[in-house]
């Protein structure tokens, strides 16, 4: 496997491919939809079109997952973590920006071993999605917001759910609160990280391996990517209903 | 012999396993329920899909955790 290049931090490690593709995909998400958005008509026309499909395919998702009078708050929201899921996604299959280095480079962690390990290889761009980081953090961002939503929205009622329908409930209610934004990151990481490292598989691969298999997989990705980001948004939503809906819901 | 080769390797034929048991069990009521509804299918495909998604994410965590185990990362 390729190397990448880390930076060491206050004891932290930072990886720089991730950090170059959360950029590179926030500011394609940015210019996407600046693009999309520019000269607005009532006969929507090229880019326009897709914006507004775009967003009626998540105001679906939002209105089936929230209560009629929030579906509305939560669909930029919403609009934004599944465009910014997407095109990490769909970048990490299409893009790859690998170069040789034959110094070792010391502060940016490329030590001589390191480089003998991976033949001088190394790699400048992945998916942020694919780093369990990145994944981890959106879905604890998404969990923990959902929490304090339903703890500002009523207290009482809050409280009440972790011992409900018996106060005996209360570990397993602990060890579900736990475990949904664990699989909630895992499910996205795994997907994206597996298809990527196959495409490194295939790619540096017995030569029968790279034709045919090769572009069947990185469609096969392709199509992994966008159905993973539309079940990233809508576990996100789901979560979110969970904490704010009504009683009567 | 490295002991994680025979380890990734367990954990990604179980995965393999586990989702080929899953897909096929949601694809056959899938079937049926288009053979019984034909006019349903555009629905059941959508939903089909989703649900291949929700799927898929076990085994392929157990994948993900095995190709780790299987290149020495952890």
């Amino acid at each position: 496997m390729e190397i990448t290049p880390k930076i060491k931090f206050l004891g932290l490690t930072f990886d720089v491919t991730v950090m170059i593709g959360t950029l590179v995909t926030a500011i394609l998400v940015l210019i996407l939809v600046l693009a999309a958005t520019r000269g607005r008509s009532m006969r929507p026309r090229g880019m326009q079109n897709v914006m507004e499909m775009v967003l009626e395919f998540i105001q679906g998702i939002t209105q089936m997952m929230l209560p009629p009078k929030k579906a509305a708050k939560y669909l930029s929201f919403a609009v934004t973590v599944f465009l910014f899921v997407f095109i990490a996604n769909e970048l990490g299959v299409i893009v790859m920006v690998t170069s040789e280095v034959h110094k070792p480079i010391a502060w940016l962690g490329l030590t001589k071993q390191a480089l003998e390990s991976a033949k001088g290889e190394v790699s400048w761009f992945k998916s942020p999605t694919s780093d369990i980081n990145v994944t981890v953090a959106m879905a604890f961002a998404i969990a923990l917001y959902a929490h304090f939503a339903g703890l500002f929205k009523s207290p009482r009622r809050y409280f009440g759910h972790y011992f409900k329908p018996y106060a005996l409930m209360f570990p397993l209610h602990i060890i579900d609160e736990l475990a949904k934004p664990t699989t909630h990151a895992a499910r996205l990481w795994a997907n994206i990280f597996a298809g990527e490292v196959l495409i490194l598989i295939l790619r540096n691969g017995l030569p029968y391996l790279t034709g045919i298999p090769l572009m069947a997989w990185i469609g096969f990705s392709l199509f992994v990517g966008a159905i993973q980001a539309y079940i990233f948004t809508v576990l996100a939503m789901v979560y979110i209903s969970q904490k704010i809906a009504d009683e009567d819901h | 012999m490295d002991l994680s080769v025979i380890a990734g390797g367990i954990m990604i034929a179980f995965g393999a396993l586990a989702a080929g048991i899953g897909n096929g069990v949601l694809f056959s009521r899938y079937l049926e329920g288009i053979a019984r509804q034909p006019e349903a299918r555009g629905t059941l495909f959508g939903q089909a899909m989703v649900t291949l998604g929700l799927v898929e994410a076990l085994p392929i965590i157990s994948i993900a955790f095995g190709l780790l185990v299987l290149f020495g990362v952890i």
